[in-house]
């Protein structure tokens, strides 16, 4: 990993969405142990994945991981923090008068 | 219109993927439910609502490094009450479940409640991602074990909320994760400090509005209200969760951490209030005053909290209501400057940002009240 320089890898992934009543959730998995760290990017190639309702889709997908800098992961690491009011579920919207 | 079950359907066949037994039914049933779905979206040109969680990285080592030995009792009863599942089979519409007359809903009221479901149901996904991504991070037994159980309840919350959202007519769209996206870093005590307090703080929002709609039943203008009790004790657990896994070090909740503390705190109910504000037509249909109704949670959460964090807000405080108000004003004015847009939108967006960080501070310097922390942690859910 260079100072200001990025990497791009690949990744071999399994992507699952669930959208059932029981369950809502979606997740990637990389089959071949890629770590993410902070400000690494990712995005799984193909298609849009649609799950019809009552349905879990699975799929094996490629994903492309832009490393960040090191420089990035920094500021990442450092500023990242700031975001963290995101995970308070009364946060979300955007709009401040609706 | 009302698609709320799948009773449409004819024949004895099982009708919700939770009765089914055998892989047949389940297959021929989401053929049916898919095309049903698919109908329905054409018909209806159901909207669609790409749900934006954010994702999130943290120092799994950290995470791997805690040790629950000296809380073990606690953790192993509350893990025993989570494993046991006592509200699996609860988040299933029954006939408690009214129908909805989504078409006469005085629009500005769906609107809002629209944006509080999917709001509520990003928060719930974007907890799961959160938990799942720790939970398979994660090396430490009992630390994985926690996460994996909190997933399945974030999960099960919005699938739940989706399907209240399917009735509105929208349909959520989980397409985001084919698109690029980009990991940020939290440290592990932030995410303690801040899923902790959001958690204990959405307890206290469900079941204050449940315990209100219990005694102004005509207020309660969706089904979805009738579930918050059982609901906001997943979020009970959750929170229990993280104060035990905040007790196993107690540096986390002493020193330098406690202006952490107090960060969070006042962050916390300061978003809340400001959003709160943001929906004036669903707090006036729900029959609820959102400044009685901040400062009612406000307690709970505060007398919760009590359990692990050596201080509280003052929110009885002279300062503290007339900044918020103030804070919610400046709020209000940074959004309208960006929209007028120009030299003068920008402007006053900037002058506004500065009142609000000023208001913050105010808040933040309110002296708080210290007390003892009770040497047992766990707490049952009594509102």
């Amino acid at each position: 990993m260079g100072i200001l320089t990025r990497e791009i890898e690949r990744a071999p992934c399994t992507v699952e969405i669930s959208h059932k009543f029981e369950s809502l959730h979606a997740h990637v998995r990389f089959n071949n142990g890629a770590v993410i760290y902070p400000g690494d990017e990712v995005t799984v190639q193909g298609p849009e994945i649609m799950a019809p309702f009552g349905e879990i889709v699975s799929e094996d997908r490629e994903a492309i991981i832009v490393r960040a800098s090191k420089l990035e992961q920094l500021w990442t690491r450092m500023t990242g923090d700031l975001e963290v009011m995101e995970l308070c579920e009364f946060s979300f919207s955007e709009e401040v008068r609706l | 219109m009302n698609v709320q079950n799948t009773s449409d359907m004819k024949g004895a066949k099982p009708t919700h993927t939770a009765d089914i037994t055998n892989v047949e039914d389940s297959l021929a049933l989401q053929q049916e439910q898919a095309k049903y779905d698919d109908d329905f979206a054409t018909n209806t040109a159901m909207s669609n609502t790409l749900l934006t969680p954010r994702f999130y990285t943290t120092d799994f080592d950290e995470l791997d490094a805690i040790d629950v030995s000296p809380v073990r009792e606690d953790w192993d009863k509350l893990i025993a009450q989570m494993v046991s599942d006592p509200n699996k089979g609860h988040f299933k519409k029954n006939e408690d479940w009214d129908h909805v007359d989504w078409e006469n809903m005085e629009p500005q009221l769906k609107k809002e409640f629209i944006d509080f479901l999917i709001s509520s149901c990003t928060a719930e996904f974007s907890g799961c991602v959160l938990y799942k991504e720790m939970k398979r991070r994660g090396n430490n037994d009992d630390i994985v074990q926690l996460f994996q159980l909190m997933a399945r309840d974030e999960a099960r919350h919005a699938g739940f909320i989706n399907d209240a959202l399917r009735e509105a007519g929208l349909r959520v769209n989980l397409g985001f994760l084919t698109q690029s996206k980009k990991y940020t870093y939290f440290r592990p005590k932030f995410i303690y400090y801040a899923t902790y307090l959001s958690e204990k703080i959405g307890y206290a929002r469900y079941i204050t509005i449940f315990r209100h709609l219990e005694a102004h039943p005509e207020h309660r203008f969706h089904p979805i209200f009738k579930w918050f009790q059982e609901w906001c004790n997943d979020e009970f657990s959750h929170g229990e969760a993280f104060a035990l896994l905040m007790k196993t070090d107690p540096k986390l909740t002493s020193g330098r951490n406690v202006l952490w503390i107090k960060f969070f705190l006042t962050a916390v109910y300061a978003t809340m209030y400001v959003r709160d504000h943001q929906r004036p037509a669903f707090h006036e249909a729900l029959g609820v005053d959102p400044d009685w109704y901040a400062h009612e949670v406000f307690t709970k959460t505060s007398k919760l909290s009590e359990q692990i964090f050596p201080i509280t807000l003052d929110i009885e405080h002279p300062r503290w209501q007339p900044t918020l108000e103030r804070l919610q004003r400046a709020n209000v004015a940074i959004a309208e400057g960006k929209e007028a847009g120009g030299l003068g939108g920008k402007l006053k967006a900037w002058a506004n940002s500065a009142k609000a960080a000023l208001c913050f501070a105010q808040l933040y310097t309110i002296p708080a009240h210290k007390h003892r922390v009770p040497e047992s942690t766990r707490l049952e859910p009594v509102y």
